[in-house]
């Protein structure tokens, strides 16, 4: 019998821990998934500046879904799922239902509650942005899962980031830079310690606040497995925040993903300099 | 059945809908937090800001102020909540700059190496069965 689909989109390929404890979580309430993305399972949002080529990717993603008999998508991605949304769905014959992540953890909570047996010791600000929240409730889901595990306070502040996640802020000059001011400022005044990251582009442009800030930043997949005793290594985070990433990756693994390849897209992705 | 028979007929009638939808009274405009970030836009009329991404969504070149706020959306939905008539001026901008890359008015995002940079981090945070299994 068809599985259901875990729906990662392409940018997470940085983030394979992600995509494994969101799996492990889902299984853990009940919920078998396979996960699908990468440039193959494409909704066709990184290249919408050419429609006829991002309706091309993404009708061959819904085929995909389709031939698969997947019963039901589980998105991550809020770019994926409001492309499913709006212009997939509308266009294709969508034979499979769909649900964010959080949504389909949250349905299940009661069965996740017992399973979040590890304190973890954290006053959490959760990186809120508008957007995406007229789709799919995150910005209560999430801290409500959050407050579940035992040892965390979620902090509540009313500041909300203006874009759907970080993504579209980072090509915009000044805007960023301001909204990262403006989350270390509410998290001072709400005396939070803990980042905790909804999206994975906003994981990928505030985890280098560790640095400077003393705070932590960690997404609230890594929180909730934290939470459940799942053990993980943030590998991204720790290649963005060393001296030398490709020394923090690693000889061997350079080589076996290309070197050239390396040095030329990910190696100036890790060593962008820090906005504030 | 599908509502729209491909992208093209999708946009085609979003756009008849907006143009018929919209009044022009700029209240999006007002409310979007992104216009502080669009030099062209800051402080221009809202009305006529609004007309000029009308212009944009239906071929035209738009004005300067327009181009810029649409090159600086970034999908908050103020715009949505601020809408008495719900154009959808989200997905209004979003259509814009579509039309905006293919007519040239606006530029296109460079995004050549995307897909390249993905799979590179693909191959290295996922083992070679994960590779397999999940792209």
């Amino acid at each position: 019998m068809a599985v259901n689909t875990f729906w990662y989109g392409c940018n997470m390929t940085r983030h394979g821990e992600i995509i494994r404890l969101s799996q492990c979580i889902l299984e853990a309430v009940g919920v078998e998934a396979a996960p699908v993305g990468g440039p193959g399972a494409c909704c066709g949002s990184p290249k919408e500046s050419t429609p006829r080529i991002a309706e091309g990717m993404a009708d061959r993603t819904m085929e995909k879904f389709s031939a698969s008999g997947t019963p039901r998508v589980i998105t991550w991605c809020p770019s994926c799922h409001a492309n499913l949304d709006d212009f997939m769905g509308q266009t294709q014959e969508q034979s499979f239902d769909s649900q964010h992540l959080c949504e389909a953890i949250h349905e299940r909570r009661a069965r996740l509650a017992p399973l979040l047996t590890q304190r973890v010791a954290a006053r959490v600000f959760v990186d809120r942005h508008v957007g995406f929240q007229g789709r799919v409730p995150v910005n209560a889901i999430i801290p409500e899962l959050l407050g579940m595990i035992p040892g965390v306070s979620v902090m509540e502040h009313p500041y909300r980031a203006p874009s759907y996640m970080c993504f579209g802020l980072a090509g915009v000059p000044g805007a960023l830079a301001d909204v990262q001011r403006t989350t270390l400022a509410a998290m001072r005044e709400t005396g939070a310690d803990t980042l905790v990251t909804i999206f994975h582009s906003c994981h990928r442009e505030m985890i280098g606040l560790e640095r400077d800030h003393g705070i932590r930043v960690v997404n609230w997949v890594h929180l909730l497995a934290e939470g459940m005793g799942i053990p993980y290594q943030d590998e991204y985070k720790t290649w963005r925040n060393a001296e030398d990433p490709l020394a923090a990756i690693g000889a061997a693994r350079v080589a076996a993903a290309g070197a050239a390849a390396v040095a030329r897209l990910v190696e100036p992705e890790l060593s962008r300099p820090l906005l504030v | 059945m599908v509502a729209h028979q491909d992208w093209a007929a999708l946009r085609a009638a979003e756009t008849a809908r907006m143009l018929a939808a919209c009044t022009r009274c700029g209240a999006c405009f007002e409310a979007c937090p992104m216009v502080a970030y669009a030099p062209d836009a800051r402080g221009t009329d809202a009305v006529a800001a609004v007309t000029g991404v009308l212009d944009v969504l239906t071929g035209g070149g738009g004005d300067a102020a327009a181009r810029n706020w649409i090159g600086v959306c970034t999908r908050s939905g103020a715009c949505n909540e601020a809408c008495p008539e719900a154009v959808n001026p989200m997905l209004m901008l979003r259509l814009a700059k579509w039309r905006g890359s293919e007519t040239g008015a606006l530029p296109k995002r460079d995004a050549a190496e995307t897909m390249s940079r993905v799979k590179v981090f693909a191959r290295l945070s996922f083992t070679e069965q994960e590779q397999s299994e999940w792209l």
